[in-house]
């Protein structure tokens, strides 16, 4: 069967420092989210390996999506729990959809490992992926920074977006977040220095392998001001019509 | 040639890596800061200096660029307060203090930062 557009299973840990990850993704998803999409958000606790692979046979998503500790075969997620290594029959669960794994090296062996099993896209790192932990999760631009270029592919795919133009804009919002800490408003912070070399760094071992012309959420802005809005169109109509009745009479 | 172009050049520059060596030129090394003093008052060695910012060359072989690169990492890094900053995705959380060894080890993270400042270098050249 094949996986269920405008279906999207993001996988949020939280310990080990993995919730300055989750918290940027976490807020994307609510922004970018539109009626007609499913959502599953496996938070915290809830973010297992058991739980995320049963969400894969359950609700078949097009797009998975994760943030966890990798290595160059194996990603995990909360309390570092193993997800998938490219030896698992579980890889089989990731066919026919759109994998993301913010994860560090994955794209030496896993990533390869996920497009054999039949997944249509991957979108991971071969080095390490680094983050800036000065600050709170999610209290500063500064920790937000490459999650927020990391995550502009989920955002894109959330907008409707095909995973190629997905990809484009990730790259694009990468070229972003670095020239604002090197040129832009935040050349002269204090942590300027640091974070536009973690960014250049994540962005030169971002990896995309599979294809690019699918379009896991086709039309949610349709969704959102075509059929959902005719009932609240009709009734603003309706409403004016008795109200103009009412003026002249 | 114009001394407008290392102006701005200069002026684009975040304000902590004006201090940081960058320019190789007759085995000396210029930070930001000194270069543009050097073409500010017109000397010979600022002339050849210009000429280098206006290409947007460090003026380097690979082996310089490695040494200036590694210099730039230890200057900036010893200057930090040493408390985690830095993690990865790997589960490993670094001071930079623990970074500065990695880099001084030659271990792949260290190399990893080590690469990434000679790209960074030439990014900066290319600041407009």
């Amino acid at each position: 069967m094949p996986a269920l557009e405008n279906t999207f299973l993001f996988a949020e840990p939280l310990k080990h420092y993995l919730e300055y990850a989750s918290v940027v993704l976490h807020q994307i998803v609510e922004a970018n989210k539109h009626s007609g999409q499913t959502i599953i958000e496996l938070i915290g606790d809830d973010a297992t390996p058991d739980n995320a692979l049963k969400q894969l046979q359950n609700t078949n998503p097009i797009v998975f999506s994760m943030t966890g500790h990798g290595n160059e075969t194996t990603t995990s997620l909360e309390c570092t729990a193993v997800l998938v290594n490219t030896e698992s029959p579980q890889l089989s669960l990731l066919k026919g959809r759109v994998v993301s794994l913010v994860s560090c090296l994955t794209a030496q062996q896993l990533g390869p490992a996920i497009i054999d099993a039949g997944a249509t896209a991957y979108l991971g790192y071969k080095e390490n992926f680094w983050f800036f932990i000065g600050d709170a999760a999610g209290t500063t631009r500064a920790v937000q920074s490459p999650f927020l270029a990391a995550f502009q592919f989920e955002a894109s795919l959330l907008q409707g977006k095909s995973v190629a133009d997905a990809r484009k804009d990730q790259l694009a919002k990468y070229d972003e977040e670095i020239a604002y800490w090197m040129s832009g408003a935040g050349k002269n912070d204090v942590n300027s220095m640091e974070l536009s070399r973690i960014l250049e760094m994540n962005k030169a071992v971002s990896v995309f392998l599979g294809e690019g012309y699918i379009t896991p959420s086709p039309g949610p802005t349709v969704l959102t001001a075509g059929a959902n809005s005719i009932p609240f169109a009709l009734a603003g109509v309706l409403l004016g019509i008795a109200i103009y009745r009412e003026i002249v009479a | 040639m114009s001394k407008d172009l290392v102006q701005k050049w200069y002026e684009h520059l975040p304000n902590q890596e004006r201090e940081l060596p960058l320019i190789l030129l007759d085995g000396i090394v210029y930070t930001p800061t000194t270069a543009y003093n050097e073409v500010m008052r017109d000397s010979p060695v600022g002339i050849r200096l210009q000429a280098l910012i206006e290409q947007g060359k460090f003026g380097t072989s690979t082996e310089d660029e490695q040494a200036i690169a590694k210099t730039r990492l230890e200057q900036w890094l010893s200057t930090q307060p040493d408390k985690p900053l830095f993690a990865t995705l790997s589960n490993k959380v670094f001071t930079p203090s623990q970074l500065l060894e990695e880099i001084q080890s030659g271990t792949p993270i260290g190399e990893q930062w080590k690469n990434n400042e000679i790209n960074h270098m030439r990014n900066l050249m290319h600041l407009r």
